[in-house]
């Protein structure tokens, strides 16, 4: 029963297929066209949707290195300074001693140096 | 105007099942679908008979190349992370509803059309409903062009969902589920539509017979 029917369905595709295949140059060059623009626009989303990503990710790497550079020196600074005053300490011992060199606890006592500073003086008035 | 979910017109007999059956044996399998290698290999593969389809439906040329370039960018743009098994109903189903598009927009341009009483601002002739083609003709390159003429003819005098229901299942060869999703509507209702087209085809095209 539809062996004779589907003569009606295959000759019908063969046909549709056949003017596919025969069809205007002209036409078949802007379908070509059309299709080289329809992938390169995929390429051009590709490369703004790795440009969108690669920007924050940029900019946050910057952000972090110059904090990273400007917080590492003054721990060098601090760390190193004492050293370098106590060399020079040393070496030039008429100069007057270095407050941050000091003996910590002589800034704790200020209000007694001065009291025996003060009465010191008297003393020796006396 | 037919239903779209095809709820309401399931089929209702066996034979409009052996129908669909015998063309998955006759037709559809006599070519096997390979996968595509690449979305360029897909489109090359479809362009030109995604525009036949097209210039049916809609029977002008540049409306159908706009169609078909439409479609193309849309599953270029949405749908090219998809497994390349998919692209076929998806890319049909695009140019399906593009398709549509263009044809109600026509219509809104002819119904303006006739309210301002047919004619442009230069004076001319607006377009038709269906305006001729002034092109070159491709058609009369065709060795058997009478016989493509007449079977479009015939195919645009279908209803609109029988029509998609043909070409997509009979000349393009997607198997049901594939045109069911590119239609939007149930396997039950793409075999209603297509038994119903063939019915209408074969009584056009007696002489095919």
């Amino acid at each position: 029963m539809n062996a004779p029917d589907n003569h009606l369905e295959r000759r019908a595709r063969a046909l549709y297929r056949e003017a596919a295949v025969q069809l205007d140059p002209a036409v078949a060059a802007r379908l070509r066209a059309a299709r080289r623009d329809a992938l390169a626009s995929t390429r051009e989303s590709w490369a703004h949707r790795l440009l969108q990503l690669l920007l924050p990710a940029g900019a946050f790497a910057a952000i972090a290195f110059v904090a990273l550079f400007m917080s590492s020196p003054v721990q060098r600074t601090t760390s190193s300074a004492p050293t370098a005053i106590q060399a020079v300490d040393a070496a030039d011992g008429e100069l007057p001693p270095d407050a941050a060199a000091a003996d910590p606890t002589l800034y704790q006592n200020m209000d007694f140096y001065g009291w025996l500073a003060k009465n010191g003086d008297s003393e020796a008035s006396r | 105007m037919e239903s779209h979910d095809g709820r309401a017109d399931e089929p209702d007999d066996d034979g409009m099942n052996s129908v669909v059956s015998s063309l998955d044996a006759d037709l559809l399998l006599e070519d096997v679908r390979a996968v595509p290698a690449s979305m360029d290999a897909f489109l090359a593969q479809v362009e030109r008979r995604a525009f036949r389809m097209a210039e049916l439906n809609l029977g002008h040329r540049e409306d159908a190349l706009d169609a078909v370039q439409d479609a193309m960018l849309r599953l270029v743009k949405h749908y090219s992370d998809k497994p390349p098994q998919e692209w076929t109903p998806l890319f049909w189903g695009i140019l399906r509803r593009r398709i549509v598009d263009l044809q109600r927009r026509r219509k809104v341009r002819s119904i303006m059309v006739g309210w301002l009483g047919g004619r442009d601002d230069e004076g001319e002739d607006l377009p038709a409903w269906e305006p001729a083609d002034t092109g070159p003709g491709p058609l009369e390159r065709l060795t058997d062009s009478q016989s493509y003429a007449d079977m479009a003819a015939a195919v645009k005098r279908l209803p609109q969902r029988q029509r998609e229901a043909f070409m997509l299942r009979v000349l393009e060869g997607l198997d049901v589920a594939e045109t069911a999703q590119a239609m939007g509507c149930s396997e039950g209702s793409v075999k209603t539509h297509l038994s119903r087209a063939l019915q209408r085809l074969r009584d056009q095209l007696e002489d095919w017979r």
